[in-house]
C-alpha cells in the first residue's frame, strides 16, 4: 500500500471522470450490473429459489430503508458513527502528518521512533479492542481512539514515503534561497508531500468507517454498528440490511466528497 | 554589487560505503571567479561539476581546502549565492503559480513591502520573456519556459553570484541560444558573478571571459584560458569568428587528450 499505488488509484479515477460522454457510459454500465444483481436477488426471494427469513427480497429492504429514515433513529445512528469516525480521523489526520514529515527529516526522531511505530502497525485494529478496553472503558474515548489507531497507519506511511521521494533538487533550491527549517517543512516539504498525503487520507477515509463500526459493534451502546447488532439479535434482517444499505451509501458519499476536495487541494497531482 | 568566489585548494573525496574505495571527485582545485566575470568551467559528464557548484553554494563542504566569498570562508548558502540547476523541473515549487515561484525568495520580506515586491517579481518575468504566463502553473509551461521562471526567480534573489549547473543543457537547440542570449543580457544589466559549469564547448565560450578546462580524474584544473572575444556577443558573428574557432579547437582538443590518457592508463 504504498503512496505511488494511492496515486494511480486517484489518476484513473480521475481521467474516467473527465472523458465525458464514455465515463457516463461506463457509470451506466456500471448501474446496469447493480441492477441486474439487485433483480436476481428479488426474483430468488419471491421464487423460492433461496428460502430463509434472513432473505428477505431487496424491495422489503428498500421499504425497510425507507421507514427507518421516517423513524429518525438510523440518522441518529449514523451522525454518531460519523462524529467518531470524523475525530478519530482528524486527530489521525494531524499526528500522521506531523509525525511522517519530522520523522522523515530528522535522522534522530526517526532512529527513536520508527522502531516503536513498526511494532504497532502489524497489530489487527480487533485484537488490540479487548486490551484496551481496560484502559479506556468501553464508550467513545475507546472507539476514537481506534479509529485513529487505525487510521493513522495509512496517513503516516503515506507522508512518510512522499516526503522521502521528494527530490533533492527541491530541498537545495530552497537552501539556497536561506529557508529556515520551519519554513523549509511547512512551504516546501509538506505542500510538495500533499499528492502522497491525500492518497494516505484517501485510504484512511474508508477506513475510520469501517474501524469506527467495527468498534460499535464489539463496545457499542450507539451508532450504525450496535444498530446492526441490535437488529441481528431481533431476528429482523431487513432493517439490517438496509443499516448495510445506508453504510455503503455514506461510505460512497465520503469518498466521492474527498475526490472532489483533492481536486481542488492538489490540482498539481500527478503532473510535475 | 557583485562578490568575488574562489576555490582555494579544493578537494573533495566521497567517502566509499562498505568495499567500495574512496572516490576522490577533485584533487587540489584553485580557481577564483572576480567580481562581475563571468567563469566558464568545461569537464565531461561525472568529472564532478555539480560537486563543484554545490560546494560554491554551500549545500556540500569541500574535503580539504575551502570555497572563499569576498574573503569569509563558505560554510552554509550564503546570501546572494544563488544556483540554477539543469533540472529545472524539478527545481520549481509544482504547487505554486509562475509568480509566486518567482516572489519565493522574497516572502521572508515585511508584509508592507509585499505589493511592491510583486511588481519587481512580475518585472523579471517581463525581462525573461514570460509576459501574462504569470498565473500559469509550471507544468503548463515548455522546458525552456520553466527554466525562464527559474531565472526570474533566480533574480528576484538579488544574486551577487550566480552559480549556473548545465541550466541549457535539457531544452532543444534553438531554445538553448535563446537563453544564452537572455542569460548575457541579464547579466550585463546586473553585473553579477557567473560561474557557468558546462560539457558544451562552445556555450562556454559563448558565454565566458574565461574558460578552465578540467583535466584527467582525478579531476584536476588543466589550463584556464581567455576567451577575449567582444560583447556583446551574438550567436551568428560571434560563432563565426576566426578566435571562437581556434578556442573551441583548442579547448576540445584538450578535453579529448584527457579522455585519450584515461583510456590509455585504465
Ligand atoms: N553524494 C555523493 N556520494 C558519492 N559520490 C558522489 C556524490 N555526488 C556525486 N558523486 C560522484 O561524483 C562524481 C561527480 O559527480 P557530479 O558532480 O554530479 O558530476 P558532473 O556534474 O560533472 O556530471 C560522479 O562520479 C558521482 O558519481
Ligand atoms: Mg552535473
Amino acid at each position: 500500500m504504498s503512496a505511488m499505488d494511492g496515486l494511480a488509484g486517484v489518476r484513473e479515477k480521475r481521467s474516467s471522470r473527465r472523458s465525458g460522454p464514455n465515463g457516463m457510459d461506463r457509470r451506466a454500465y456500471g448501474f446496469l450490473l447493480l441492477a441486474v444483481l439487485l433483480s436476481f436477488w428479488e426474483l430468488s426471494s419471491r421464487a423460492g429459489w433461496i428460502v430463509s427469513a434472513y432473505w428477505p427480497p431487496v424491495s422489503h429492504i428498500f421499504a425497510a430503508a425507507i421507514a427507518q429514515l421516517a423513524g429518525g433513529e438510523i440518522l441518529l445512528a449514523l451522525a454518531s458513527t460519523l462524529r467518531r469516525a470524523a475525530i478519530g480521523y482528524i486527530a489521525a489526520s494531524v499526528a500522521g502528518i506531523v509525525l511522517g514529515i519530522v520523522l522523515a527529516r530528522n535522522r534522530v526522531l526517526r532512529y527513536g521512533l520508527l522502531p516503536l511505530i513498526e511494532i504497532v502497525r502489524p497489530m489487527p485494529t480487533p485484537a488490540v479492542i479487548p486490551p484496551l478496553i481496560l484502559f479506556l472503558g468501553v464508550d467513545d474515548a475507546l472507539k476514537i481512539f481506534i479509529v485513529a489507531l487505525a487510521s493513522f497507519f495509512p496517513i503516516f506511511s503515506n507522508t512518510f514515503t512522499g516526503v522521502a521521494a521528494i527530490d533533492d533538487t527541491l530541498i537545495q533550491t530552497a537552501r539556497t534561497f536561506r529557508t529556515s527549517t520551519v519554513r523549509l517543512l511547512a512551504r516546501v516539504v509538506f505542500p510538495a508531500t500533499l499528492p502522497a498525503i491525500a492518497a494516505g487520507l484517501r485510504t484512511a477515509t474508508s477506513l475510520c468507517l469501517v474501524v469506527a463500526v467495527l468498534s460499535e459493534m464489539i463496545a457499542g451502546s450507539s451508532g450504525i454498528g450496535y444498530y446492526l447488532v441490535e437488529t441481528q439479535y431481533a431476528m429482523r434482517p431487513d432493517l439490517m440490511y438496509a443499516a448495510v444499505l445506508y453504510l455503503a451509501a455514506t461510505g460512497y458519499a465520503l469518498n466521492r466528497i474527498f475526490l472532489a476536495l483533492e481536486a481542488r487541494m492538489v490540482p498539481w497531482m500527478g503532473r510535475s | 554589487m557583485s562578490q568575488r568566489l574562489g576555490f582555494d585548494r579544493v578537494t573533495k573525496v566521497f567517502e566509499g560505503s562498505g568495499n567500495d574505495a574512496d572516490f576522490v571527485a577533485f584533487d587540489d582545485i584553485t580557481l577564483e571567479a572576480a567580481p562581475s566575470e563571468f567563469l566558464a568551467v568545461v569537464g565531461p559528464s561525472g568529472c564532478g561539476k555539480s560537486t563543484l557548484l554545490r560546494m560554491a553554494a554551500g549545500l556540500t563542504d569541500p574535503t580539504r581546502g575551502k570555497v572563499v566569498l569576498d574573503g569569509k570562508p563558505v560554510r552554509e548558502p550564503p546570501p546572494g549565492v544563488i544556483y540554477l540547476f539543469q533540472q529545472y523541473a524539478k527545481s520549481l515549487f509544482a504547487w505554486r503559480t509562475v509568480i509566486d515561484n518567482v516572489m519565493f525568495p522574497v516572502e521572508g520580506a515585511p508584509r508592507a513591502r509585499r505589493g511592491e515586491l510583486r511588481a519587481q517579481c512580475r518585472d523579471y518575468l517581463r525581462q525573461v520573456g514570460l509576459d501574462g504566463f504569470e498565473d500559469k502553473y509550471p507544468w503548463q509551461l515548455s522546458g525552456g519556459m520553466q527554466q525562464r521562471v527559474a531565472i526570474a526567480r533566480a533574480l528576484a534573489a538579488d544574486p551577487q553570484v550566480l552559480l549556473l549547473d548545465e541550466p541549457f543543457s535539457a531544452v532543444d537547440a534553438l531554445t538553448r541560444m535563446e537563453l544564452q542570449t537572455l542569460m548575457l543580457q541579464l547579466w550585463e544589466r546586473r553585473k553579477f558573478t557567473a560561474i557557468l559549469v558546462t560539457h558544451d564547448v562552445e556555450e562556454a565560450i559563448f558565454l565566458a571571459d574565461r574558460v578552465a578546462v578540467l583535466g584527467a580524474r582525478p579531476t584536476s584544473l588543466k589550463e584556464v584560458i581567455d576567451v577575449g572575444l567582444p560583447r556583446p556577443r551574438d550567436q551568428l558573428t560571434t560563432r563565426e569568428d576566426p578566435r571562437f574557432l581556434k578556442l573551441r579547437h583548442h579547448i576540445t582538443a584538450s578535453l579529448l587528450a584527457r579522455n585519450d590518457g584515461h583510456v590509455a592508463s585504465a
